[in-house]
């Protein structure tokens, strides 16, 4: 019987529609784009060719010599640059992780009155433009801005600190930027946690290290883990921080994306790139869901 | 010092005060109490009275504002919960949700370092005691509120505690599974011969299980006596009025004696009356007084020793409050035990009213 539960349903499905309609136009069309691009050829003024080929997944991977086209190395620069985005994403990761919990541990120890204004200055950031406040970080850490003066000023060093084009300038810029996308969802656990199981923590002989461990972490992890994801996907596709901040010397593979688009004009290799940026993602994201998944697992089979 | 009287708690001079200056809220008030070692001890109050915050200080989550504690005869003012040598069942147990009954029986042994294998003796041992030996592997949320009761209180027994710290462990159960966890307590707490200290509000569960009350109010201890001396002999009006059904009365005292006073009845009558601790009231005073309904009995008008107008009855099945006016105005009521074949007193009859000897007490002005 079609009851007005089924009815429902089918209301629940037109009020979703919009969204999946946009969803389908604006994720889904696109990457089917970026798909074929990466088996055409390249056009001449940039562009695409429609001639199918597998020639840019075979570069994205290996580099032919120039001068023989059938002697085939490994592409280490490419393979170097995957490497360095997946290894800052993954340091961006840790930090924002290891700088949050305590931001998120104050706000929500704070009492409920003062806990907003705190939350409310932790999205000041969102209202400068990226671009502005990776620039101003620039300012900050470039030869003669503002840390070098000081530290010169104060006499800790003789001579201006290398920090521009590094990947700790990289780092710096990530984790600065995707800082508040760990606290908050961080923030959220914290708020929901009962703070009498700290306390019945401490009454049974557990330290305080202990009580973070046992206790807190455990209870915290959801938030652990929706924050790790929010930052880190990011982090993987991040173009601004480390076009501004890494230069050429510390590219990471959007800017490699957008190198092949651009000046590059290789927009097959590009679309390719995109794929294997996109696929990076959702391996980090299975094997990361897996692993967390894995020792909730474990810990329920012990039971 | 006999084994018996050794005192496990001594509280001196303890204050707390939250807050400063105008909004400065004191919830604990020079108290000064002697918990003994094996003794079933409860702090008995309304909410707000500051017997949790009096448990809280005994268990380091508070630090007293003034005065000293100390714990088997060792200072522990300024020593944190995790080396006091107490545990707590709090009150809505707070069971860590992440792990097993087992894993939260055996948290507290596991962080003062024990070795595995006692830790998973004394997790099972623990886990009989309560009964919950099928249930070691069950996460706190697939538990009954009655079981999660139980987990809370092996999980605090397990590591062997000087002193159990109980804070309104019932009151979240209902009423049949309150009576049967008071029991369950009672025979834990000989078994084990812990030192208990019970935080109720639940006068009933104080009387039925202490072996002494600590009665409070506003931050202070008002009595402190066993369940018998609460019950029969409170000091003043709150604890008689919070303890059960009482009457008061105002009476004349007519004489003094060593121990206590004469009074004059409504009617004429005298009868003799104990004095609550620290009063002298000189004859020709007036002072307020208490008798426990039950403590009275009906007999034919002029037989007792005043007498009382029925103004209505209300049966409650074993037995009957007959409410009266006395001959002077004020209210009183006898609690009648019911025979099957005795009619309801009518409102407007007269009876005399027999008092208890010893039953009726001067209270604290």
């Amino acid at each position: 019987m079609a009851g007005p539960a089924r009815e429902s349903h089918r209301w629940k499905w037109l009020l979703v529609s919009p969204a999946l309609i946009v969803l389908l136009l604006a994720a889904s069309g696109p990457l089917m784009i970026v798909l074929v691009y990466s088996f055409l050829s390249p056009g001449n003024m940039g562009g695409v060719s429609w001639e199918p080929t597998t020639e840019a997944w075979f570069r994205v991977f290996w580099s032919r010599d120039i001068f023989e086209p059938e002697l085939v190395t490994l592409n280490d620069s490419h393979l170097a640059i995957f490497q360095r985005t997946i290894w800052l994403s993954f340091q961006t990761t840790v930090i924002c992780a290891a700088l949050g919990f305590p931001t998120a541990w104050f706000i929500a120890t704070r009492p409920a009155r003062t806990r907003m204004v705190w939350l409310f200055l932790i999205t000041i950031p969102f209202w400068t433009n990226l671009l502005i406040r990776t620039f101003a970080i620039q300012e900050m850490i470039r030869g003669n801005g503002t840390f070098n003066s000081a530290l010169l000023w104060l006499g800790v060093i003789d001579e201006p600190l290398e920090m521009m084009f590094t990947d700790f300038a990289v780092l710096l810029g990530m984790a600065y930027v995707f800082l508040p996308l760990m606290v908050l969802p961080l923030y959220a656990a914290m708020e929901k946690l009962d703070f009498r199981l700290v306390e019945a923590g401490y009454d049974l002989y557990a330290s305080r290290p202990q009580v973070l461990w046992h206790v807190i972490l455990p209870l915290v992890k959801p938030g652990f883990i929706a924050g790790s994801i929010l930052v880190f996907i990011p982090s993987i596709g991040a173009y601004v921080t480390p076009r501004v901040l890494g230069g050429g010397k510390t590219m990471m593979l959007g800017n490699l994306i957008a190198l092949q688009f651009g000046q590059g004009r290789n927009w097959p290799l590009g679309a390719a790139l995109a794929m294997v940026l996109l696929v990076i993602v959702v391996v980090a994201l299975i094997f990361y869901l897996r692993v967390t998944g894995a020792e909730e697992r474990a810990r329920n089979d012990r039971a | 010092m006999t084994e018996q009287t050794r005192h496990e708690i001594e509280i001196t001079g303890v204050s707390k005060v939250f807050g400063q200056g105008e909004v400065a809220f004191h919830a604990l008030r020079n108290i000064h109490l002697t918990i003994r070692t094996g003794e079933f001890f409860t702090l008995l109050g309304p909410s707000g009275c500051g017997k949790t915050t009096l448990l809280r200080v005994i268990a380091g989550f508070e630090q007293p504002t003034t005065g000293s504690l100390n714990i088997n005869g060792q200072n522990v003012v300024g020593l944190a919960p995790n080396v006091r040598t107490v545990n707590t069942v709090f009150q809505n147990y707070a069971l860590f949700p992440h792990m097993s009954v087992a894993e939260n029986i055996g948290f507290g042994l596991k962080m003062l370092g024990r070795p595995r294998a006692e830790v998973a003796a004394t997790t099972d041992e623990m886990l009989r005691l309560v009964r919950m030996e099928t249930m070691a592997h069950r996460k706190p949320a697939e538990l009954s509120g009655g079981q999660q009761q139980r987990v809370a209180l092996a999980r605090a027994l397990a590591p062997r505690p000087r002193v159990l710290l109980l804070d309104e462990p019932l009151s979240a159960l209902d009423l049949k599974l309150r009576k049967d966890m008071q029991s369950e307590l009672k025979r834990l707490q000989i078994e084990t011969g812990i030192t208990f200290v019970f935080v109720t509000h639940d006068q009933e569960e104080a009387l039925t299980m202490s072996d002494r009350i600590a009665v409070m109010n506003a931050g202070e201890i008002l009595q402190l006596g066993s369940p018998h001396e609460i019950y029969h002999a409170p000091s003043e009006r709150f604890v008689a009025d919070f303890i059960g059904e009482t009457n008061f009365l105002t009476l004349k005292v007519t004489a003094r004696d060593g121990s206590g006073a004469t009074v004059g009845l409504p009617g004429g009558a005298t009868a003799q009356a104990r004095l609550a601790e620290g009063i002298s009231p000189s004859p020709g005073e007036t002072v307020p007084a208490v008798i426990r309904p039950e403590q009275v009995q009906l007999c034919p008008p002029g037989e007792g020793d005043m007498d009382g107008a029925v103004t209505g009855a209300v049966f409650f099945g074993t037995d009957t409050h007959v409410h009266l006016t006395l001959a002077d105005g004020q209210p009183f009521t006898v609690r009648r035990q019911n025979m099957a074949d005795q009619p309801e007193p009518a409102a407007g009859t007269s009876f005399g009213l027999r008092l208890t000897p010893g039953a009726l007490q001067i209270l604290r002005g």
